[in-house]
C-alpha cells in the first residue's frame, strides 16, 4: 500500500517535471508552427536553428565564456585556497565571508552591481565584461570545492614527502596537487555549468551586440516563440542527458571497481 | 656506541602556549629511545623538531656533533613513520615506497630491487602493485615502515605508529619492530603514550610531561625507581602515598613506621615529607595481624592472570591497590607486607611539599 | 604547509575587491544619490510608493506560495528517495537533476507553450468540448513556473540531509514507543531542518527577485519587484532609483535569511 502510494507520487512528480520538456521535443518535429495542431513530422526547425548566424554565434560565446571563466576561476580559486591555508583562522574566515557574498546574493543584485561597476570605470560592455562577471561568480564555487581538500591530511602527506627527501616544489606537484585534483575538477565543472546556465548576470553585464544562448532565447521569446527554440531545447536536453549518463556510468564503474577491489 | 643526536635547551611555544620548556636529550647510535608521555606533553613536538618540521624557538639540534637546527626536513638523514601512516593515496604500494628513491633520481633497476627488499623486510613480499585502500591497518603500518627505511636513514622516527591498531596486532608489531631494528642496525626514536610499548621495546625511556623531561633511564630503572609521583603514576599501576621520613631510613606511611632503603645520602633526611610508591604486585597478603598493615578487602576483580583487589586499611583512610594470584573474598580481613626494597621514596613536587606542611599530616 | 604562500591569495583578494566589494559599494552609492548628484533618501523611500509596494507585496506572496508548494512537494519525495534501494535511488536523483541542466528560460518557455490561449492544454480542453481557459498572464501561471523551475533545488538539499539520518535513530524512536507520526514530527523533521532551510533559501531568493518568469508567464502585465528594478536599469535608465530599490530588497533578503537562520538554530536546539 505504502509502496504503491510512493510509486504514484513519483509518477506525478516525474510527469510534472518531464511533460513540459516532452511537449517541446514533440513540437520541435512539428511541420507547422502551431502549438496545438500536429502538421506532420519535419526537421526543418532544426535546419532553421543551424542556419541562424545569431544562434551559432551565441553558442560559441556561451561555451568559450564558460570554459575561460571556469579556467580563470579554477586558477584564482585554487591559488586562493593554498594561500589561505597559511593564514590565521580569523583572516581566513573574513575572506570566506566575502567569498560567500556572490553565492548568497540574489543574481539580479550581483548583475546590477557589476553593471554599475563597469559603467563607473567606463568599461565597454561586451565579451570581456561578461567573462569577468562569470569568473566573479564562479570563484566562490571553486573555493568551496577545493578548500575541504586542503586539511590536516594534506599537510601530513606534504610533510611525509619532505621527510622522504622531496623538495617543496616536487612535494607540491606530486603530492599536494593530486590530492586537490578531485576538488579542482569539480570546481571547474561546477563553474562551467553555472556559467553556461547563467542568464541574469549576463543580461546586465553584456553589451548590445553580444549574445549568449540564454540572452538570445530571452530576446526571441519576447518577440514571439519560434519552433526553432523547441529544436534548441531538444538538442540541449539530449546533450545534457548524454553527458549526465556518461558521467553516471563512469562513476558507477569507478564505484564497482572500488567495491570489487575492496572485496 | 657514540652519540648520534643531541638536543640542547630546546624551547618551543605555539601561540603563547609553552610546549617545550628546555629539553636536553642525547640519543646514541643504534639506540632504541622512546619518548613517553600523555598527549600534550611535548613528545610529538620534540620528534617534529628532530625531523625538521618545526624550528625550536631556542636551543640547537646536533647530528653527529654537527648543528642541523636550520637544515630543512628533506635534507636530514632521518625518516619518519607517521601517525596514521600518511601513505600517498594516489600511489600504489610500490610507488609509495619508491618515493624517496625517485626523488633522488636513482636508476629504476636499483629502485625496484630496493623496494622489493624493503617489502621483504616488513614481510609483505610482492605487494608492489596493491593500492593503499586495499590494505588492512596492519599492512598499511608495515608499508609506512618500508617507505621510511628504504632510503636507509640513520635514524627512524616513529610517531605512535601502533596507535591505530588493535591490541593483538599491536603486540605482534612490537616484536616486528624490535626484529626490524636488529636487522637494520639503525637508531629508533619512538613516540608513544602507551607505557607497555615503551617498556617492552626500548633501550632508553624518556618520560615527558608538560614540556619537561621527567625522567630518563632504562625501562627497569623507570619502573622500579620512578623519581616522582607523575612517573610512578604514568608507568604501571601503583599506590602513591604521602609519607614522612621519621628517622634515618624509616618512613611513616599510612600511620605505620617502616624501614626503607633511602636515607640522608639519597636526599631524604628525617622529618622530610615525601611521596611513596608501592607497586600493587609487591604487596604480599599474610594472615590478619601478621603484616605491617591490616585491612579489609572491599572489592575484587579477576583480570586474566591475577586478581586485583582494593583494601581499606585500618590505620588511615587509605585504600590500597593489590595484585595477587590467590583468590581472597570481599570482606575478608587480611594483613599486608612489603619488602623494604619495594618501597620507593620520592621527592614531593616543590609546590606540593610546601602545601603539605600547612596541612600537617 | 609551512612555507609562506599567503601571496597566492592576492589575485583572489583583488578579484573580490573589483568584482564584489566595489560593485556592491556602487549600488550603495547610486542608491543614496539623486539624479542631480546630491545625497538623498528619495530612492530608498521610493519603495513605499504605491506601485512599488504593490509589486513587493505581490513578489513576496508569490515567492512564499511557491516556496511552500515546493516544500510540500519536495519533502515526501526526499523521504521516498531515502527509502528506495541503491540503484533506484541513483536513477531517481538522475531524473531530478536532469531538468536542472536545461536552460531555465527554455523550461519556462515550455509552460508558455502549455498555458497559452492557443497552447497545448487549451487544445486538449477544447478537443473534449470544454471552454477555453485563460491561464497565461495570471499570478497562478507565475507560481507554476516558479515551482517548476525551482522544485529540484528544494528536493536535493532536503534529500541530502534526510539521507544522512542514521537509521538507528529512527529505530530507537520506534523502540521507545513512538508512533509513525511521532517519529516524523519528533525525529525526522527536526533532523532535516538544515536541509529544509537551505532548500527554502535556494527557492525563496530567486523566486522573490525574479523578473524572467514574471515577464514570460505574466506577459509583462504583472509587475514583480524584480521587474520594476530591471526596468529602471534597462528601460528608464534610472540607475539611482534602481539601486535604491535593490538596496531595500537586499535588506529584505538579509532580514529573511536571518529569520531563517534563527529557525535553523532553534530547530537544532529542539533536538537536544
Amino acid at each position: 500500500m505504502k509502496k504503491t502510494l510512493g510509486r504514484i507520487y513519483i509518477l506525478i512528480i516525474m510527469l510534472f517535471l518531464y511533460l513540459p520538456i516532452l511537449t517541446l521535443i514533440v513540437l520541435s518535429f512539428n511541420d507547422v508552427k502551431s502549438m496545438s495542431v500536429w502538421g506532420g513530422f519535419s526537421l526543418h526547425w532544426y535546419a532553421e536553428l543551424f542556419q541562424s548566424r545569431l544562434m551559432m554565434g551565441a553558442i560559441v560565446n556561451t561555451f568559450s565564456i564558460a570554459i575561460l571563466a571556469a579556467l580563470i576561476a579554477t586558477i584564482v580559486g585554487t591559488l586562493a585556497v593554498l594561500g589561505m591555508a597559511s593564514m590565521k583562522p580569523r583572516t581566513q574566515n573574513v575572506l570566506l565571508g566575502f567569498n560567500n557574498i556572490p553565492m548568497l546574493n540574489a543574481d539580479i543584485v550581483t548583475g546590477i552591481a557589476l553593471m554599475l561597476f563597469f559603467l563607473m570605470i567606463k568599461a565597454p560592455r561586451g565579451y570581456m565584461t561578461i567573462l569577468f562577471s562569470h569568473a566573479t561568480f564562479c570563484i566562490p564555487y571553486v573555493i568551496l570545492s577545493v578548500r575541504p581538500r586542503v586539511n590536516k591530511n594534506t599537510d601530513r602527506l606534504y610533510e611525509a614527502a619532505l621527510d622522504l627527501g622531496a623538495t617543496e616544489k616536487y612535494a607540491f606537484r606530486k603530492i599536494v596537487l593530486p590530492e586537490l585534483k578531485p576538488g579542482i575538477m569539480s570546481g571547474f565543472l561546477l563553474s562551467f555549468t553555472m556559467s553556461v546556465d547563467d542568464f541574469i548576470i549576463t543580461y546586465f553585464t553584456r553589451g548590445a551586440g553580444i549574445n549568449t544562448i540564454s540572452t538570445l532565447i530571452y530576446s526571441e521569446v519576447k518577440i514571439g516563440i519560434r519552433p526553432s527554440l523547441f529544436a534548441l531545447s531538444t538538442i540541449i536536453f539530449v546533450v545534457a542527458l548524454a553527458v549526465l549518463l556518461i558521467a553516471n556510468i563512469r562513476q558507477d564503474k569507478a564505484n564497482n571497481l572500488k567495491d570489487a577491489r575492496a572485496a | 656506541m657514540g652519540e648520534l643526536i643531541r638536543l640542547e635547551g630546546i624551547v618551543k611555544s605555539f601561540d603563547d602556549t609553552m610546549v617545550l620548556n628546555g629539553i636536553d636529550l642525547s640519543v646514541d647510535e643504534n639506540e632504541f629511545v622512546t619518548l613517553l608521555g600523555p598527549s600534550g606533553c611535548g613528545k610529538t613536538t620534540t620528534l617534529r623538531i628532530i625531523a625538521g618540521f618545526e624550528k625550536p624557538d631556542q636551543g640547537r639540534v646536533y647530528f653527529e656533533g654537527k648543528d642541523i637546527t636550520d637544515m630543512p626536513a628533506n635534507q636530514r638523514p632521518v625518516n619518519t613513520v607517521f601517525q596514521n601512516y600518511a601513505l600517498f593515496p594516489h600511489m600504489s604500494v610500490g610507488e609509495n615506497i619508491a618515493f624517496s628513491l625517485r626523488v633522488k633520481n636513482r636508476p629504476e633497476a636499483e629502485i625496484k630491487k630496493k623496494v622489493a627488499n624493503a617489502l621483504m623486510l616488513v614481510n609483505l613480499k610482492g605487494f608492489e602493485n596493491r593500492r593503499i585502500d586495499q590494505l588492512s591497518g596492519g599492512q598499511q603500518q608495515r608499508i609506512a615502515m618500508a617507505r621510511a627505511i628504504v632510503n636507509e636513514p640513520r635514524v627512524l622516527l616513529l610517531d605512535e605508529p601502533l596507535g591505530a591498531l588493535d591490541l593483538k596486532l599491536r603486540q605482534e608489531m612490537e616484536y616486528e619492530l624490535v626484529r626490524l631494528k636488529k636487522e637494520l642496525g639503525i637508531t629508533f626514536i619512538y613516540i608513544t603514550h602507551d607505557q607497555e610499548e615503551a617498556l617492552t621495546m626500548s633501550d632508553k625511556v624518556v618520560v615527558m610531561n608538560e614540556g619537561y623531561i621527567q625522567q630518563e633511564g632504562t625501562p627497569q630503572e623507570i619502573y622500579d625507581e620512578p623519581v616522582n609521583a607523575f612517573v610512578a603514576d604514568f608507568i604501571g599501576d601503583s599506590n602513591i602515598l604521602s609519607g614522612q621520613m621519621v628517622d634515618e631510613k624509616v618512613v611513616r606511611i599510612d600511620g605505620v613506621d617502616y624501614p626503607c632503603i633511602d636515607g640522608r645520602k639519597e636526599g631524604f633526611p628525617p622529618r622530610r615529607r615525601v611521596d611513596v610508591v608501592i607497586r600493587p604486585e609487591d604487596i604480599d597478603i599474610v594472615p590478619y595481624g601478621r603484616g605491617q598493615w591490616n585491612g579489609t578487602i572491599i572489592s575484587k576483580l579477576f583480570i586474566g592472570v591475577h586478581y586485583e583487589m582494593l583494601v581499606q586499611s585500618e590505620h588511615g583512610k587509605v585504600e590500597w591497590l593489590l595484585q595477587n594470584y590467590d583468590q581472597h573474598d570481599v570482606g575478608e580481613k587480611i594483613g599486608m607486607k612489603v619488602d623494604p626494597e619495594n618501597i620507593q621514596i620520592m621527592h614531593k613536587p616543590k609546590s606540593e611539599a610546601e602545601s603539605a606542611i600547612e596541612l600537617d599530616l | 604547509m609551512t612555507a609562506n604562500k599567503k601571496s597566492y591569495s592576492i589575485p583572489f583578494i583583488l578579484w573580490i575587491i573589483a568584482g564584489t566589494v566595489i560593485p556592491l559599494a556602487s549600488i550603495a552609492y547610486y542608491g543614496f544619490t539623486s539624479r542631480e548628484g546630491g545625497f538623498t533618501f528619495a530612492n530608498i523611500a521610493a519603495m513605499f510608493r504605491g506601485d512599488h509596494m504593490q509589486a513587493l507585496g505581490l513578489s513576496l506572496s508569490l515567492a512564499l506560495i511557491s516556496t511552500a508548494i515546493c516544500l510540500v512537494l519536495a519533502f515526501p519525495m526526499a523521504m521516498i528517495l531515502r527509502e528506495s534501494k541503491y540503484g533506484k535511488q541513483g536513477f531517481l536523483i538522475f531524473v531530478i537533476i536532469l531538468p536542472m541542466w536545461m536552460n531555465f528560460l527554455l523550461r519556462t518557455m515550455a509552460w508558455q507553450v502549455l498555458l497559452e490561449r492557443q497552447g497545448v492544454i487549451n487544445a486538449i480542453i477544447t478537443a473534449i468540448g470544454l471552454p477555453r481557459q485563460e491561464m497565461m498572464n495570471t499570478p497562478g501561471a507565475i507560481v507554476l513556473g516558479m515551482v517548476y523551475d525551482f522544485l529540484p533545488f528544494m528536493i536535493l538539499p532536503i534529500y541530502n540531509t534526510v539521507s544522512k539520518i542514521d537509521n538507528h535513530l529512527i529505530e530507537a524512536a520506534y523502540d521507545l514507543g513512538a508512533t509513525k507520526g511521532k517519529v516524523y514530527t519528533r525525529v525526522i523533521l527536526p533532523l532535516s531542518v538544515p536541509g529544509i532551510v537551505s532548500g527554502i533559501t535556494m527557492v525563496f531568493i530567486p523566486a522573490l527577485t525574479t523578473f524572467v518568469i514574471s515577464n514570460m508567464l505574466g506577459g509583462g502585465k504583472i509587475n514583480l519587484i524584480g521587474n520594476i528594478i530591471e526596468q529602471e536599469f534597462t528601460v528608464n535608465s534610472n540607475w539611482y532609483l534602481g539601486s535604491g530599490l535593490s538596496l531595500v530588497m537586499m535588506v529584505f533578503i538579509i532580514f529573511s535569511m536571518l529569520m531563517l537562520q534563527k529557525f535553523d538554530k532553534t530547530g537544532g536546539a529542539n533536538l537536544i
